[in-house]
Order: C-alpha cells, then sequence, then structure tokens
C-alpha cells in the first residue's frame, strides 16, 4: 500500500538548509568582483527633479556607475501587475525624476563596496523643485485641497463617450487620474466624528437598501479609521544580479519562480527568454513579491551598464518605502438588523488610501468580504481610491478583506449586544452556506458565489473549542483593575485559482522529480502539493525529489503565491499530473510488457500487469527508449506554453509528464476562518493582555496538518497586529513619515501574542475541486483582528474605540471619557 | 548632498584599557570624540549618519567600569555594568528589587545583554522628528517639530516643556531616582559626584543635552545608598509592545512604612518629561499618611498638577496619574 | 482640528520651506568625512604605539576556529561575518537591534551581530548558525528540535532564534513555555508564526536535556 501523504505531518526537504544556516536567500550569494548598489532616496514627499550632479561622485575612485530612470526601459501600459492591477503610464518606474513621495528612488549607485556607494550618495547634488502633495486621503478631498499628482488626486472613470451613430453605449473608459473634491456642504453636514459623504467614484448595489434599513429593527452606523501597515518581510527585498552570455541571472526573493520572469523582462527591457531567476529561499512575501518586485531591475541595470555583478541590499528603512504596506480603509457605514440579528441592509462608503500609483483593490475588496461574509440581501457599496504621496500599497494578506472585516464586524457585535442576541449567532444566522452569493451583479445580472461554505459548522467547533459560554458570561465583570473580554469574528477570502500545470519526471534512476514553480516563501506548498501526485501515483515519499528556484532548471507554469492561491491551484495541476503519470506509467508497461495498459496498477513504486512487474526505474528507461511523448520529445498538447518549453528541455531525462488542471470549477473558491479571542484590559492603564485565541479553519481537505496549524496562526497573528499595534504615522504638513523603525512602527513580538492557542481544521473537502483542498494564507487575518476587536469592545464597551490599531492610549482616553475621544478623519496618527 | 542613512562613516576607534588612558584619549580629542559604551544608542546616529565624528573611544575594554560591588549596605555599579548583569545580581535582587525589576524591561534580551547601565540613564531622547536629523532646538536649530499644531507627538512630553518636547526614554533612571542614587562622574581634572535627580536636564537648563556629562567626563559609576534597601517598592512600565518598546509612562517608588503609615517615601516618573521627574510634591504630601486607596488616589491627582497635553499625549495625563497611585498603592489591586 | 490651514505660515508654524531647505541640506553641517574606504584606507592610521589604538588585522575565534581578518574600525560583527569569513547565516534583517536575525552567541551570550563592533570581539568566542551542527552534520538538539516540529515558515529569522535559544538554554536548561518565550523574546518574525516556533524551541530544550 502506498503511503497515505494527504492530511499527513512531515519534514520538507528545505528545512535542515534553513536550520544550518545553508540555505541562500539573495543577499547570501557572492560573485567575483561583484559591486554593491545604494540607492539615493528623495527627502520630499513630492517634487520635481531639476538637475542631477553627479560628477563628484563618479570622480570618486571605486564608484562604477550609477543609473537614473534614463536607463528604464519606457513603462508598458495595461501590462499586468499581479493582484488585478494594471501598469499605466501612471505606473511606478523604480526610480524617478518625479518623486511621488518620501523615500522614492531617485537612483543607484554601484561602487567597489557598501561604504563607497554611500559616500558616493553623499556627493551627489540634487536640485529639486518642491511640488505640493496630500499624505492624508479626506484632506485630499476637502475644497482647494492639494493633489497628491499633478493630474488629479482620485483614481475614477472619466465620462463615457457619447453613444456612437448605431446607438450602441460606448464601453465604459479606464479609470485614470482625475481630481475630485468634495463640497464644503459634504463636509460641513457630516455629523461629529463621521466621515463626510460627498461623490464617490465608484458604487454598485444590490437590492434594495431603503426597503432594507426599513425592515430593521436596528440600525447602527458607524465611522471607522483604518491603518496603513507595511509588510514588513524579514527578508528586505535584497537582490544580486549579473550578465553571463546574453543573459540576466538574478537572485532575489519572490512569490513565484515562474511569474517573476515575465515581469524582470518588461522591468529590465529584455525578452522572458533572457531572464534566469534563482531564488531558493525567500524571506517572507504576505503579498509584497507578488511576482517579484520592480527594484529588481535596480541591479540588473546597473550590472549591465557596470559590466560587473552587482549586490543590491535594501535597508530596514528602505524596505519601509519601497516594501509594499497595506492600504488604510477610512469608512462610514451603516447596517440595518432584525430582531433576530439578520441583517436587513448595509450601506458602506469607503475612501482608500491609494498610495500615488496604481489604483489598488482594496476598497472594493472589502465590500465583496463583507457581502459574503454576512449575506446581507441589500447593500450598498460606494469608494473613492484617493491617491496620496506616502509608499506605495500593495496587496498584503487579505487585501481589502481583513479591513472590510475591521469595519463591519465591530458592528455586528454590538447590534448583538443591542438585540439580545448571542455574538456567535448572529453570526451564524448571517453566515454564508454552501453556495453563497456576493458582490455586484454583472452586467448580466449574475453575482459570483461560492464553492462551498461551511461556516456555521466552524462557528460551533469553535464556540466548543474555546469554551465562548463560559468565557462571555466573565466578560465585561471587572476584578480590580481588570476587565475582561471575549469576541468572535468570521473571516472570509479567496483562496485558489485554476489553469495552471504539474509537470514530473520518473527517473531511469525509480526517482521521482517534482517540478515545482512555487515560490519558496514559507508557506511549505511548495513541497505539499505535490504529495498529492505522490499519493496517487503510488510512490513512496522517500523515493521523490523537488527541484524548485531557479529558472534555469526548466519548471512549469505556476500559480503566483499570492491571494491564498497555491494549495488549491497546484493541488489540482498536482492531481493533474499524477493522474497523467499513472496512465503514461501503464503504457509504457504494456508496450515493454504486452497487454492493455489499463490492465496494469500502479502502486508502491511499481507498476505490475499480465506481463509482469516493473520498477520505476525500468518505466524511465523505457520511456527514454520510447522517446516521442514519453520522454518530453514531443510536448503534452493542453499544457501552458511555458510548461511546453520546459518539458522540450527536459527531454530525455525519462519518463517526463506534463498535464493542465482542466478540473470543473462551479463558483469562486474562498475560505473561511472563524476566530475567537478573550483578552483582559487594565482599566488604570489602558493595556491589555491577549490571553486566548482559537481559531477553526473552514479550508476544505487539510494537506498539512502542522502547517496549516501554523499558517493560521501566523495569519491570525498579522491580523492581531492590526488590531494592537502596527501603523505607520505622517506629519501632514511635511508629509513625511515618521514610524520607520519597528519600535514605532510596532510589529507585534512573541510576547505580544496570544498567551494560549487553540485551533481547529473542519476537513470538510470543497467539492468543486478533484483533491477538496482551498488555501489557507489570507482568511485568518481578518479573524484575528476582528476577534480581538470585539473582544476588546466586550470589555470596555462598544463606544471606546473608532479606529485602529487600539492601543493603550486609545483605550485609557476612552474611558476617562466615557466614549470614543481620537480623532475621526485624521490618518497615520 | 544627499542623505543615506546606513553604513557606518569611517572613524578611528581606540580601545584604552582603563579609566584613565579613556580620559586621556578624551582630553587629546577634545571636541570630536564620541564615547561607546554598549553602543545601542550610538550605533542608530553613526548608522543614519546623522552624527559624526573622527574618533570613537570605545570603553568595552576597561575592566575597572564592570561589575557590580557592595560597599556600607549600599552598591557601587560600574557604568559599564550591563543591565542582564544588573537584573541578575544577587544583591540588587535581594535589597533594591526595582532596579532589576526596571532594567529586566528594557528592550529585549539581547540589548539587555549588551546595554550598560551608564549607557541606559545617558541615552539620547528618541524623539522621531529628533532622530531623523532634524535641525530642531536638541539639534541646535531654533523650533521643535514636535510641538507645531500638526505635529504628531503621542510620546512626547506633558510637563517641563520648554520649546523641546522629548521625553526621557530611560526605564532605570527613575528607579535610580527613587533609590537616591549618586552618580560618579570622572574627568581629567578629577572627580563629581551628582545625585541622580541632577544628573538629568530639562531643555529650560540645556536643550541639547539630556544630562550634566561634559566633553572629556565619564560616567563611571552609580552608587546606590543603603538608604532605601529592602524598602517597599514599586516599579510599573507601560509600553505598547512587550519587547522591545521604550516606556509611554514608567514609575519607581522607595517607600518605607510604620505600621500602615507612611513613614518616607520616593517617588519618580519618567517619559512624562525630558528628565525623570522626581515628585517631591507627593513625597511631601504622602508622607505621614496612611497607605490607603484615599491617599493614593490623592498622590495621583497631585502628581499630574499642571500637566499639559500637546495634540495626541493627553492620555499619559491619566496614565501618570493613575501609576503614581498605584506607586502609592502598591500592589493591591484597585477597589473601584 | 481638521480645518486647520497647512500653508499657514507664522512663527510658531515652522513653514514647509524652511523645512524643505533644511531636509536638503540635512547633513551638510556635519563633517563630511572623505571618502575612505578598503584595505589602506588613509584615516584609519595605524598608530601602533598611541594607547588603546586598535591595529586592523585581527584574529577572531569563530565556531572555534581562529580566523585572521582585515576589520575596518567601524565595521560590524555582522558585516564581518557575511561578507569577510563568508558566514551567511547571520542574517540581516534591520540592522538596528530591532528584530534578532543576526543573533550570534558571544562568549555564550546572545548578541546582535549588528550591533557589536568587530574590534570589540577580539577576545571572545563568536558561535554563528553554522557552528552548532558537529562537523559531521549532526545537528545541534535545539536544531533537531526545530526539524522534528517542522519549526518557522520563510525561516529569515530562524538563526537568530535558534541562537537566541541555544544561548537562553545554557542559563535555564528546563524552562517553561513561557520562560522561553521571554528567553527568545528579542527576536521577531514576520511570519508571525510564534506558536509552532515555541513548540519547536520547546523540542529542542527536550532534546538537549536528553543529550
Amino acid at each position: 500500500m502506498a503511503d497515505k501523504l494527504i492530511g499527513q505531518n512531515y519534514t520538507t526537504p528545505d528545512i535542515v538548509a534553513k536550520v544550518t544556516g545553508k540555505a541562500k536567500y539573495a543577499e547570501d550569494f557572492r560573485v567575483d568582483g561583484m559591486l554593491f548598489a545604494k540607492l539615493l532616496l528623495s527627502p520630499l514627499p513630492h517634487a520635481r527633479v531639476k538637475n542631477i550632479d553627479t560628477s563628484a561622485a563618479l570622480a570618486m575612485p571605486g564608484v562604477k556607475a550609477i543609473v537614473t530612470v534614463d536607463d528604464l526601459p519606457s513603462p508598458v501600459a495595461g501590462a499586468s501587475l499581479g493582484e488585478g492591477i494594471t501598469a499605466s503610464t501612471l505606473s511606478e518606474r523604480g526610480l524617478t525624476m518625479e518623486p511621488m513621495y518620501h523615500g522614492e528612488p531617485i537612483l543607484a549607485v554601484a561602487a567597489v563596496d557598501e561604504l563607497t556607494a554611500a559616500e558616493a550618495i553623499e556627493k551627489i547634488e540634487i536640485e529639486y523643485e518642491p511640488l505640493p502633495f496630500a499624505v492624508d486621503p479626506v484632506e485630499s478631498l476637502r475644497p482647494g485641497s492639494a493633489n497628491a499628482r499633478t493630474q488629479g488626486n482620485v483614481w475614477m472613470r472619466p465620462p463615457a463617450a457619447p453613444a456612437s451613430a448605431d446607438g450602441k453605449p460606448a464601453p465604459p473608459p479606464r479609470p485614470d487620474v482625475l481630481e475630485l473634491k468634495w463640497t464644503a456642504d459634504d463636509f460641513a453636514n457630516a455629523p461629529a466624528g463621521h466621515l463626510p459623504l460627498g461623490k464617490p467614484a465608484d458604487e454598485w448595489v444590490v437590492g434594495d437598501i431603503d426597503a432594507g434599513f426599513k425592515e430593521a429593527a436596528l440600525v447602527l452606523e458607524r465611522t471607522w479609521v483604518g491603518n496603513n501597515t507595511s509588510h514588513q518581510v524579514l527578508e528586505p527585498r535584497s537582490a544580486m544580479a549579473y550578465w553571463q552570455n546574453g543573459k540576466l541571472f538574478l537572485h532575489a526573493g519572490t512569490q513565484s519562480t515562474v511569474q517573476t520572469v515575465p515581469n524582470v523582462a518588461r522591468w529590465v527591457g529584455i525578452k522572458p527568454e533572457e531572464v534566469v531567476l534563482i531564488s531558493e529561499y525567500t524571506g517572507g512575501g504576505f503579498g509584497s513579491r507578488i511576482p517579484g518586485y520592480i527594484a529588481m531591475a535596480i541591479p540588473a541595470l546597473l550590472s549591465k551598464k557596470a559590466q560587473a555583478p552587482v549586490m543590491m541590499r535594501i535597508t530596514r528603512e528602505e524596505e519601509h518605502y519601497i516594501g509594499r504596506a497595506r492600504p488604510a480603509l477610512h469608512s462610514r457605514c451603516k447596517v440595518g438588523f432584525a430582531k433576530d440579528g439578520r441583517v436587513t441592509a448595509v450601506d458602506l462608503f469607503v475612501v482608500t488610501e491609494n498610495g500615488p500609483f496604481d489604483q489598488v483593490g482594496d476598497g472594493r475588496s472589502a465590500g465583496d468580504t463583507i457581502s459574503l461574509s454576512y449575506q446581507p440581501k441589500n447593500m450598498r457599496w460606494r469608494g473613492v481610491n484617493v491617491l496620496t504621496n506616502t509608499p506605495p500599497r500593495g496587496a498584503q494578506r487579505a487585501p481589502g478583506g481583513m479591513q472590510g472585516q475591521a469595519i463591519m464586524e465591530p458592528i455586528l457585535a454590538e447590534a448583538a449586544r443591542k438585540l439580545g442576541v448571542d455574538e456567535v449567532e448572529i453570526h451564524k444566522i448571517n453566515a454564508p452556506v454552501g453556495k453563497a452569493t456576493f458582490g455586484a451583479a454583472n452586467q448580466r445580472g449574475q453575482r459570483q458565489y461560492t464553492t462551498s461554505a461551511f461556516v456555521r459548522e466552524a462557528l460551533d467547533r469553535g464556540r466548543e473549542l474555546f469554551n465562548w459560554d463560559e468565557k462571555k458570561a466573565r466578560s465585561g465583570k471587572r476584578v480590580g483593575s481588570k476587565v475582561r473580554g471575549s469576541g468572535v469574528a468570521v473571516s472570509a477570502y479567496s483562496a485558489g485559482s485554476v489553469g495552471f500545470d504539474g509537470l514530473l519526471i520518473v527517473r531511469p534512476d525509480g526517482k521521482v522529480q517534482f517540478q515545482s514553480g512555487i515560490g519558496n516563501l514559507g508557506t511549505h506548498a511548495i513541497i505539499d502539493v505535490h504529495r498529492v501526485a505522490a499519493q496517487i501515483m503510488g510512490v513512496p515519499w522517500d523515493q521523490c525529489e523537488v527541484v524548485w528556484g531557479n529558472t534555469s532548471k526548466h519548471l512549469p507554469w505556476t500559480c503566483a503565491s499570492g491571494g491564498s492561491q497555491t494549495t488549491h491551484a497546484m493541488t489540482r495541476a498536482a492531481h493533474a499530473v499524477g493522474t497523467r503519470a499513472v496512465q503514461m506509467i501503464q503504457e509504457v508497461a504494456a508496450k515493454a510488457k504486452g497487454g492493455s495498459p489499463a490492465a496494469y496498477k500502479v502502486a508502491d513504486g511499481k507498476v505490475s500487469g499480465q506481463g509482469g512487474t516493473m520498477t520505476l526505474a525500468q518505466i524511465g528507461q523505457k520511456a527514454i527508449e520510447l522517446g516521442g511523448i514519453y520522454d518530453g520529445h514531443e510536448a503534452p498538447d493542453g499544457v501552458n506554453a511555458w510548461t511546453k518549453t520546459s518539458v522540450s528541455a527536459l527531454a530525455g531525462q525519462g519518463l517526463v509528464v506534463a498535464a493542465k488542471d482542466d478540473y470543473k470549477r462551479d463558483g469562486q473558491t474562498r475560505s473561511f476562518v472563524v476566530g475567537f479571542a478573550e483578552v483582559e484590559v487594565d482599566v488604570e492603564t489602558g493595556k491589555y493582555t491577549i490571553l486566548e485565541y482559537a481559531a477553526v479553519a473552514d479550508v476544505g481537505t487539510v494537506i498539512n496538518p502542522r502547517s496549516l496549524k501554523g499558517q493560521t496562526f501566523g495569519g491570525s497573528m498579522l491580523g492581531i497586529g492590526h488590531a494592537t499595534s502596527q501603523k505607520w504615522v505622517y506629519d501632514q504638513h511635511y508629509g513625511v513619515p515618521l514610524a520607520k523603525r519597528f519600535h514605532y512602527s510596532k510589529p507585534p513580538s512573541i510576547l505580544d501574542a496570544p498567551q494560549k492557542y487553540e485551533w481547529a481544521a473542519l476537513d470538510l473537502p470543497d467539492p468543486e475541486t478533484p483533491v477538496g483542498a482551498r488555501g489557507i494564507g489570507e482568511p485568518p487575518v481578518g479573524a484575528g483582528c476582528c476577534a480581538i476587536l470585539n473582544a476588546l469592545a466586550a470589555a470596555v464597551g462598544d463606544d471606546a474605540f473608532r479606529r485602529m490599531p487600539v492601543q493603550a492610549d486609545i483605550i485609557l482616553t476612552a474611558l476617562e471619557a466615557g466614549h470614543a475621544v481620537h480623532e475621526p478623519l485624521t490618518a497615520n496618527i | 548632498m544627499a542623505v543615506i542613512r546606513d553604513m557606518m562613516p569611517v572613524f578611528e576607534l581606540f580601545q584604552p584599557a582603563s579609566i584613565d588612558e579613556a580620559l586621556n584619549l578624551l582630553d587629546a580629542h577634545q571636541g570630536d570624540v564620541w564615547v561607546l559604551g554598549g553602543g545601542m544608542d550610538s550605533f542608530d546616529w553613526l548608522k543614519d549618519r546623522t552624527k559624526r565624528v573622527s574618533t570613537v573611544v570605545d570603553l568595552s575594554q576597561v575592566g575597572e567600569l564592570r561589575g557590580i560591588k557592595e560597599a556600607n549596605g549600599g552598591l557601587e555599579i560600574g557604568a559599564m555594568t550591563t543591565l542582564t548583569e544588573v537584573v541578575h545580581h544577587p544583591a540588587v535582587q535581594a535589597k533594591f528589587r526595582i532596579l532589576a525589576e526596571a532594567a529586566e524591561v528594557v528592550a529585549s534580551p539581547q540589548i539587555r545583554n549588551q546595554a550598560t547601565l551608564g549607557g541606559n540613564v545617558s541615552q539620547d531622547t528618541r524623539c522621531w522628528y529628533y532622530r531623523s536629523g532634524w535641525s530642531c532646538y536638541r539639534a541646535g536649530g531654533n523650533i521643535c517639530y514636535a510641538d507645531t499644531p500638526t505635529a504628531i507627538n503621542r510620546e512626547h512630553a506633558i510637563l517641563q516643556q520648554d520649546r523641546c518636547v522629548a521625553v526621557s526614554p530611560s526605564d532605570t533612571a527613575p528607579a535610580l531616582v527613587a533609590l537616591d542614587a549618586e552618580f560618579v562622574i570622572r574627568s581629567k581634572g578629577g572627580e563629581r559626584v551628582v545625585k541622580a535627580e541632577d544628573y538629568f536636564l530639562g531643555p529650560q537648563i540645556d536643550i541639547t543635552h539630556m544630562t550634566v556629562l561634559r566633553p572629556g567626563e565619564l560616567l563611571t559609576a552609580i552608587r546606590i545608598p543603603a538608604t532605601w534597601a529592602n524598602a517597599q517598592f514599586y516599579w510599573e512600565k507601560v509600553r505598547d509592545r512587550n519587547v522591545w518598546d521604550f516606556p509611554l509612562v514608567n514609575v519607581a517608588s522607595a517607600m518605607k512604612l510604620s505600621g500602615t503609615t507612611i513613614s518616607d517615601v520616593r517617588i519618580a516618573v519618567g517619559a512624562v518629561a525630558a528628565r525623570p521627574l522626581r515628585l517631591t510634591a507627593v513625597e511631601a504630601a504622602t508622607k505621614g499618611k496612611p497607605r490607603t486607596e484615599e491617599t493614593a488616589s490623592a498622590a495621583g491627582e497631585l502628581a499630574i498638577q499642571g500637566a499639559t497635553p500637546l495634540r495626541y499625549n493627553a492620555y499619559k495625563i491619566p496614565l501618570m496619574r493613575n501609576l503614581v497611585k498605584r506607586a502609592i498603592r502598591g500592589n493591591a489591586q484597585a477597589t473601584t | 482640528m481638521d480645518d486647520m490651514n497647512k500653508t499657514e505660515e507664522t512663527p510658531n508654524n515652522p513653514s514647509r520651506r524652511n523645512f524643505i531647505k533644511g531636509v536638503i541640506a540635512a547633513g551638510a553641517t556635519v563633517s563630511s568625512a572623505s571618502y575612505l574606504f578598503r584595505t589602506n584606507a588613509a584615516g584609519q592610521t595605524q598608530t601602533a604605539s598611541a594607547p588603546g589604538s586598535v591595529e586592523r588585522l585581527i584574529s577572531l575565534s569563530v565556531n572555534g576556529q581562529e580566523r585572521r581578518v582585515d576589520v575596518m574600525k567601524q565595521e560590524t560583527l555582522a558585516q564581518t561575518l557575511r561578507y569577510k569569513l563568508g558566514l551567511t547565516g547571520t542574517k540581516l534583517g534591520c540592522d538596528r537591534a530591532e528584530c534578532g536575525a543576526c543573533t550570534v552567541l558571544i562568549d555564550d551570550v546572545p548578541h546582535y551581530a549588528c550591533s557589536v563592533l568587530t574590534h570589540t570581539v577580539r577576545t571572545k568566542k563568536i558561535v554563528t548558525i553554522e557552528g552548532l551542527a558537529s562537523p559531521e552534520g549532526t545537528l545541534h538538539p535545539v536544531q533537531q528540535g526545530v526539524v522534528d516540529e517542522q519549526g518557522f515558515q520563510c525561516a529569515f529569522c530562524m538563526p537568530g532564534f535558534v541562537m537566541s535559544a541555544v544561548g537562553y538554554l545554557k542559563t535555564n536548561p528546563n524552562p517553561t513555555r513561557e520562560q522561553l518565550a521571554h528567553g527568545v523574546s528579542g527576536n521577531l518574525c514576520r511570519c508571525q508564526d510564534y506558536d509552532k516556533i515555541l513548540t519547536a524551541l520547546m523540542k529542542g530544550a527536550e532534546n538537549l536535556r536528553s543529550a
């Protein structure tokens, strides 16, 4: 009997290298004659560079090259930047003559060592013409306020062109950067403490919200100020590049080994086949390197210019600028509830702090996530992405989803208390079930729906695991200066894509070699998914090898490890290639031994049938002998073009099997996590402790329990950090960041984590994918964040806070005043 | 000249073996010399290239600056003694527990393994404007960026603001003030000894220095008298994260009781002003009173008299009030 | 607050214009040290006769070996290890003593290698992550604990955490989970997998006790 691999813990093959320090991350590579790059960053939030004098720097011994934006290829409008962001002429370029934020790189120097490069930067004289700037989105909507860009301050669609002569309406124009100012009345009419509601840039409606509010027994309305949070991956986005035989060799961390290549080619201005990416280990991603990052072009271009390898070590402060961040959403949300807690209507307005470049999707995603998680029949979503002169935003684990949940969950918990409904019950009554619809309807009036959802089961499991009823009974009761509170939250996010390829070789030495194009950023999915194919093929795991981390090793077309795609997408691809491999092994056996392929049984690392038994080594040898489709000399139909190229390159090495995930899927794959938390607040200081956190994951079939538990906790902690401490701080007058250091931006330490962690996974297979597995990366984040917010409100009251993070100062001030006193609108304080 | 916040600039390094050698070096390089203790403050300035010197005198090899000696019922702690050594020293633990408690919540284990007691009390303020290299009052300029109408000053001063609103970030400083410690300062010219509360300077006295140390001088030791050995101590630090972070407010008190009556008390608060503040009014008002919730509450109210919030730090006023209340009340739980 | 006129320029409201001048000129007033680098840096004179002066060519004890190395005066131990001795297991995550990725043992005590001048550890014994396993490749019991429990995710923080744990366990070989959390609290993990990290390091402690 073959190993049962799915659902079992195991040791990944890369861990010994990691724990002995042998694992090489980008900055750990050394090449003879390697130069070192340093960046010159803009000191101003928005300016035009009028003149650059590099003469003194270039005259220094040891300074080898300087690159500016003039050395970059022209921008390609319309290219996909990942995560649904499309490049435009307004996109980030990597280097610039019009810096859009304090810290944006203007040029880069390569020199013989880091010290020389740093001293060269100081010898460069730059003349700036300061331009107007904005670092607070709501401020930039005020009449007469400054815009972040000369083109305007918001992303919105220009007015549609008139209908053509035959009466057909013109297609809606693409969003562009335009100016949008709300009126003085908009601001004057906002109730105290509330976000003004001016003109949105975009909106959608389902149902009839007026009718929904009419039938409500309770209507709550809240303004909520979110936090911008840098990804702060622990490995900064350092990169090293050199050129050999006309090819660029690039060492860098990424969330997709394969999909980074076309981006690098575009950023550097070469063809994808001229790029070799080496990315064996990546020190965290969380969405900040999907796929790759534009700064990869800098050492590549410096290396070309200086004709020597170039290492660019990125500092922690530089990482704060170019390392990406989750955008803050500032919102006003009105929610109607029936007596039993059912949500009757949601009216949501979100202002997204967009940063200076392309439109980010968090605001819209927040609306979709609310629509999915609480299933309102009637909902209006309105939003505007306001440009700010602050570092570029990007997707961060549960982009928009976590922020949406943070808008909605405290309202739900307050409604439960006001209506006398248990908080777990109010989540259950509103929970998505099965093929649950969500979001806006398309032009044909159809709405998206999930492949499956078992949120009620997760809530029931969590209630038990966390001992909710007992903990709830002690919520809000003060003992001495301490008061405890418990909260529960549901979160949801996308959890899988389709259509990628699996690729493996049954080698003549009997090993099965899996080609993995997944980025090795620590989720273990890079190895996990191939165990699905191994199990289908009945090959013992110790007979398997995984090849990853280097595009010259010929990898299959693979999803980017973002948006929790990988476990879903690549177990499907693994299922496809494993199934195809069994067929091909049967065919090879039948050709070698006679008889019908179907009569051969593939198991235990062997194939047996009427003609006898063959080892996998013999299969590999026979496949080479057969050639053609068996050893890769003919690539299979149906797989992606990238994979075909890899198959050809691997031809002759054994039985080469490639297959594409063509499995049907009815619905959109979404995963769910419910979180429970108990906090203890010291009402004399406002400081609190997280006593316990429990999470239940509805993520389909469990592939690797130990890693799933770790992902659930790690993702929850990222959300917890948003609730408790992480933030940006901007001085609005000067437009510059103040919280550049960890002790100001406050990523949680091990002593800020919950003192106790309980976990369960439902392990109910998703019916729309052959292995049953969905992704886990995103959904815990909102659960962690909001379980804490709701526990805090249970402890100190629903009116204590209206912004994140909720730190001691906010709680103490609110307890003193009897209501939330922090400024309702100002961002980044 | 463009700015880069990376790579320490070149400097000449001296590693004297004795205090006398160190003082000779300070004297020889007057005006352009940086004293390196544990380095936990120094490296920030040097790596950010916001402060530069041609010469660094590293005290790491001066054995006589390190160690804890018991003397006359009190202690003499070498300035280069690490915080970890302070935390674990049996006499500190046994007799002057607030100092161990204060040292134990500084930053992180690795920092405590390297940071020195002398450095912890002598470190510069952490104001994020000043640390960004802006030319504010404290940096020799003529404005305070943290005290403009739009400034973000959540972690700044509520008391004794005078143009500059930065705060003292030290955790051990309030404990040493409460213990009535003395700081031994040596220069080529000799030795002077100052009371802990007089070691620290507010901006009204000197806006560019946090302490009385002058060029050519070294803080060599901190003496803790026997006076407050085994007193009733209270120490508390409130910070955002439980590792690394500087105090939002901290408090240290030493108290002697006769029965339930407070016969003597010293109390100091940190991170509310540019220097750790000894609360003499609270001490005076509390002496002779019973150690009760009422006395404690009155002490808290008295402590914050004259406190003035900036735009974002009003919370520090109730926080200081409550911490002073607790420090007088002791570890008993609040009843209200 | 919200209607504060942000562009008003009064003596109490420092102007953006002055600020801009300030930031552009920042650093201009400090000494503009001449660019000195590499082994023949002229600024770092060999004043061997002066008391306290420092030789650049030094011996370092690293992982049980004496290594001769030419060290700049301002060089940090992390730089020496990573760029001169080829020991890249010591990671640089922040270079400011705030993340712990560079943690090494100096005379058995965990330190941030980013915040130690190499010249201050001439006489000390330095152990890095590369020095824990035996020369034959047998993992240190704490490393084995990480393997046993599949601890950590991206693992960029892992060498630092392991060094902190090894150092801490020398002072307390039988810690509670909470004590060990305090022991390794100077290390930041951004995958935030603290629960599994502690499980792995507790297993390491157990391995160490039975070793």
